[in-house]
């Protein structure tokens, strides 16, 4: 019988490092497929008319309203994460005691920036 | 693509339990992933009750402990048990440390669980196959390639130059790093891995070496080097507090800037 491979993802312990970094290319994922959700709104408002008011009636429903929330979210954060992996490339923030305060300071900056973008959003 | 789950000859089995016989003044339970390659059987996991009152404080101290009382069978790596040799490095708890340098009661209460390095050839229970890693080691030349006549004596280095080394001379080659790298777990046959790359940047930046280009050179390439994503498992596992993650980063960032 063939030697077996030793248990790995499902059995190494879920950090900071590891979980940020998935939702990183996670949500990259959910943008990608976000963005062909934008291009189509900016044709249906090209388009106008039934389109436009179809694509509306679709984003404002509960379901597209959920999905829009989760793209804030995935900007969001995919955007101060980004900025995280600036300062990595330029050589800074790899002691551990940073790599977790920034981490912390990415998922707060997610939080902040999805509320910030909803309220303007609800009362404009 | 990456292999999210275990292959069908590597689901791990329930296995024995070895009940304390008596009143443990101290008792603590050890999950232990066991392989037999005699056997024509699948991993398992065997449970051992033992009394902390008899054994030193360490996990490795637990293992030896077990080996002697209750099962010889037990197979694992050991030698200096005090951090130097590297050999004891396994998974204790979801995370890969040395056995030997990881106290017993520093790990959250309940049962402690050991097993392999994570994603490697299993050879027997606690012995992952590094045949791999060390392949790559030797892909990398870690040894001074110098240009120069010999001197009569030692190579000279200034005090600033000798402290550019500091932080990755020091590693003793354990792979709790590369083996805690989700990246190399899915790409370990082409990405060197974070041990690996922190050797090949200790040789970078050795002012007595002058093969600094060939060595670059080498790396340049989209899995040896670039497979690092920066996740940071390394440096958050390694028992000697290196950080290979940032010596990654100071070497696309060399070959950046050498364009």
């Amino acid at each position: 019988m063939a030697r077996p491979l030793s248990p790995h993802l499902t059995w190494y312990k879920p950090q900071i490092t590891s979980v940020l970094s998935i939702l990183h290319r996670l949500t990259g994922i959910a943008l990608a497929v976000g963005s062909i959700a934008l291009a189509w709104w900016v044709v249906a408002v090209a388009v106008g008319g039934a389109t436009f008011a179809n694509t509306t009636a679709v984003y404002t429903s509960i379901i597209g309203q959920i999905f829009l929330f989760g793209w804030t979210l995935a900007l969001s954060f995919h955007l101060s994460n980004g900025i995280r992996h600036l300062f990595w490339d330029a050589g800074y923030g790899f002691e551990m005691t940073t790599v977790n305060r920034s981490g912390m300071a990415v998922l707060l900056m997610t939080a902040v920036l999805t509320i910030v973008v909803w309220l303007i959003a609800l009362i404009g | 693509m990456a292999e999210l789950t275990l292959p069908k000859n590597s689901k791990v089995q329930k296995g024995r339990h070895f009940a304390y016989d008596g009143e443990a003044e101290k008792p603590r339970t050890f999950r232990i992933y066991r392989y037999d390659p005699s056997a024509d059987e699948l991993p398992r996991m065997d449970t051992y009750d033992i009394d902390l009152a008899d054994s030193g404080p360490m996990v490795l101290d637990a293992i030896l402990h077990i080996i002697d009382t209750i099962d010889p069978s037990l197979a694992l790596r050991r030698s200096c048990r005090e951090g130097v040799c590297g050999s004891c490095a396994m998974n204790i708890n979801g995370t890969n440390k040395l056995a030997c340098l990881t106290h017993i009661d520093e790990l959250k209460s309940g049962e402690v669980r050991l097993s392999p390095l994570p994603h490697l050839k299993v050879i027997k229970d606690l012995v992952g196959d590094l045949r791999t890693l060390y392949a790559q080691l030797e892909l990398i030349e870690p040894w001074l390639q110098n240009d120069q006549a010999e001197p009569e004596r030692e190579r000279l280095q200034l005090p600033e130059d000798r402290d550019k080394l500091d932080g990755e001379y020091e590693c003793i080659l354990c792979f709790c790093c590369a083996t805690a790298c989700p990246s190399y777990w899915w790409s370990g046959e082409q990405y060197l891995g974070p041990a690996i790359l922190l050797q090949a940047h200790r040789w970078l930046v050795d002012s007595r070496d002058d093969r600094t280009g060939e060595r670059l050179d080498a790396l340049d390439d989209p899995f040896r080097l670039y497979r690092c994503h920066t996740i940071m498992n390394c440096t958050n596992a390694c028992p000697k507090g290196l950080n290979p993650a940032k010596a990654i980063a100071d070497t696309k960032r060399m070959l950046a800037r050498r364009g």
